[in-house]
Order: structure tokens, then sequence, then C-alpha cells
């Protein structure tokens, strides 16, 4: 028998442990921003939203980096031009992602009667420019955690995932919040 | 054609994935109320969203593994090897939604916020294995599609348990919430 339920929970436990203790203080930021969050649901609902779209793309090109380093038509190296082409393509992907999904989501809470607050126009740039910089970090976070691993003789394919998600939730809490912050919606 | 063939191949799904994560914020729209009503819960959301995601796309891939090591297929899919899986994956929840309870409860009394501690755990571990149990029942039956039709379950598990995961955790924490509040 290859698998055994102990070694299962062994083994997962340490890269879970770790990943909760950084999810619970984006959990913590959710907290500190409550009030606002709960004046401005249309946030709220966007949240799961951005650190789907940054987890998904990150996972997408890891898998792409991996599958090229396994392959053999990538090389670790920060100039290599395949690279460059699926980074620049992700980072595009996730800004029309996030046009589309931001305008569904005004839709929505619109025609949810929920109290919305602000216009069309300033909610979509401001999930756009927080999506953008999230796309962006996650995006290099995915490119470093693929060569690094594979560099050191782990498979991308395990490593990538978990910690580009992991740095999506965080990360994209902490850019909405900053943004909302510049643009003094008064959260 | 390269950029082409990758922007077609997989900005539906990660578009589909974002309409998925819409249901799932629009979970959180609804449970308002909750969160000023049990103070602290809304700590444990990024948790345990993460922890459904991380352990069954790690379920999931396993399973695609074994599949390709010719240990599970279609006809001789409820075998000893699945079932440790399953046992794993549950114990799993299990223990780590007790984590994330007590790390919820921990740290919001370092930031002012006094939660009731026993409110806060029962609610993380019924969602964590209610959603554990019915994640690993859906894994099961797309795996089983998958094998039937002979596609790659590596392609397919990832961004479907994904998507799935986000809603039925989402509805499974405002449900648990809901009867902790009722109960306790």
């Amino acid at each position: 028998m290859i698998y055994s339920w102990k070694k299962i929970v062994k083994h997962g436990i340490p890269l879970l442990t770790l990943t909760i203790f950084i999810e619970i203080f984006a959990g913590q930021l959710l907290l500190y921003k409550q009030d606002g969050l709960l004046w401005f649901p249309i946030f709220l609902i966007s949240i799961p939203v951005i650190n789907s779209v940054s987890g998904n793309i990150g996972s997408v090109l890891g898998a792409r980096l991996a599958s090229g380093l396994h392959v053999g038509y990538i090389s670790i190296s920060m100039k290599d031009k395949k690279m460059h082409d699926n980074l620049i393509i992700s980072i595009l992907m996730g800004v029309v992602t996030y046009a589309i999904l931001a305008i569904v989501i005004y839709c929505i809470a619109l025609f949810s009667n929920l109290r919305v607050g602000i216009g069309l126009f300033e909610f979509i740039t401001i999930l756009l420019s927080a999506g953008f910089l999230l796309i962006c970090i996650v995006s290099l976070a995915s490119v470093l955690t693929a060569f690094l691993s594979f560099k050191r003789g782990l498979d991308p394919d395990d490593m990538v995932a978990p910690v580009v998600t992991t740095i999506g939730d965080v990360m994209g809490i902490v850019f909405l919040f900053s943004i909302i912050n510049v643009f003094g919606v008064g959260i | 054609m390269y950029a082409k063939e990758m922007v077609k191949q997989s900005l539906p799904l990660i578009v589909f994935c974002g309409l998925g994560a819409i249901v799932a914020g629009s979970t959180l729209g609804v449970m308002t109320d909750l969160f000023l009503e049990i103070p602290g819960l809304i700590v444990v959301i990024p948790a345990i969203i993460a922890l459904r995601g991380n352990i069954s796309t790690a379920f999931g891939s396993r399973l695609g593994s074994a599949y390709h090591l010719g240990i599970i297929d279609a006809d001789n899919l409820w075998n000893e090897e699945l079932k440790q899986n399953v046992i794993g994956s549950l114990m799993l929840s299990f223990f780590v939604s007790i984590i994330i309870g007590v790390l919820a409860y921990v740290t919001s009394i370092l930031m002012n916020v006094y939660p009731n501690p026993i409110k806060i755990i029962s609610i993380v571990l019924i969602a964590g294995i209610i959603s554990g149990v019915i994640l690993t029942i859906l894994t099961i039956s797309i795996i089983y599609l998958v094998f039937k039709r002979g596609y790659d379950p590596d392609n397919i598990t990832g961004p479907a348990l994904a998507t799935f995961g986000d809603i039925i955790t989402m509805l499974c924490i405002f449900g648990s919430a809901v009867l902790v509040e009722v109960i306790l």
C-alpha cells in the first residue's frame, strides 16, 4: 500500500499550519477594517474574487513554468525570453479578468439592493489598481518559487500553488485597503 | 501563437472561477449581521478557505497520481488506498480547524477583541468537517467521472475543486455560524 492516513497527516500539518498562521494575519486585517467592510459590503464581496483570480493566475503560471523547466525549454534565468512572455501574458490576463469581474460584482451589488455607496468608474479603478499590483507581485512570486524549488531539486508543481495562494490572500487584502485609502473612500 | 493558445485555454476557466468566487463573496455579503453578532468570526474566513483549498487540491492531485500509477481506476475506486486518503484528508481538516479556531481566538485578544472561544472554535470545527465531507464526496465523484471519460484528472480536479470548494466552504461557515448562534 502506498498511502497511509498517518503519513498524509504528518506531511500535511507543517505546511498547513504555516499557511494558517499567515491567513490568520489576513483575517486580522479584515477584523481591523470590519466596520468599513460592513458599511461597504461591495468590497467584502470582492475579497474572495481578488484572491481567487490571483491564486489561479499564479498557479497556472507556475504550472507552465514547471513544465517548461522539466522539459527544458525554459532555463533558470531572469532574462529567459519564454519566461518573460509567460509573465506578461499572465499580467494581461489578470487585468482583463479583474475588469470583467469588477463590472459583474457592481451589477450584482446594484440588483441585489446592496448599499453600494461608490460609483462604477471609481469601483473599477480601485479593483483594477489593487488587482494589477497583486498580479505583478504574485506572478513574480510564482517565477521565483518555480525557479528556486527547481534549482533545489524540489518539484515546482508541489510548491508554487500553496506559496502563491497564501501570498495572494494576504497581499490582496493589503493592496485593496491601501488603494481604497488612496481614493479616500473612508473604510 | 503561443500567447494566443495560452489565453484561449486558461482565460475562460480563470474568469469562470472568478464568477464562482463572486458567489462565495456574496455569501460574505449576506453574513454582515453575523459578523456584528459574533466578534472575531471574520478572522477565520481566509484561513478556512485556504485550509479547504489546500487539503482538497492535494487530495485531488494525489488521486490523479494514483490513477497514473494504476492504483485506482473507475472499476476499482473504493479500495484501501482511497480509504487511507479520505481518512487522511478528514483528519487534517479536523486538526487544522482546531488550530484555526484557537489562533483566531488568541490573536483577536491581542487586537483587543474578545470573541467567545467556544463559539469560534465550534463554528470553525463544524464548518471544517462538514465542508471536508462534502468536498471529499465531490472529489471522488469528479474523479470517477473523469476516469470514466478517460480524461487526465490533473487538468480538471484543481480548478473544479478550487471553485466549488470556495462556495461550499463559505456556505458551511454561514450555516455553522447560524447553527452555533442559535444553539449557544
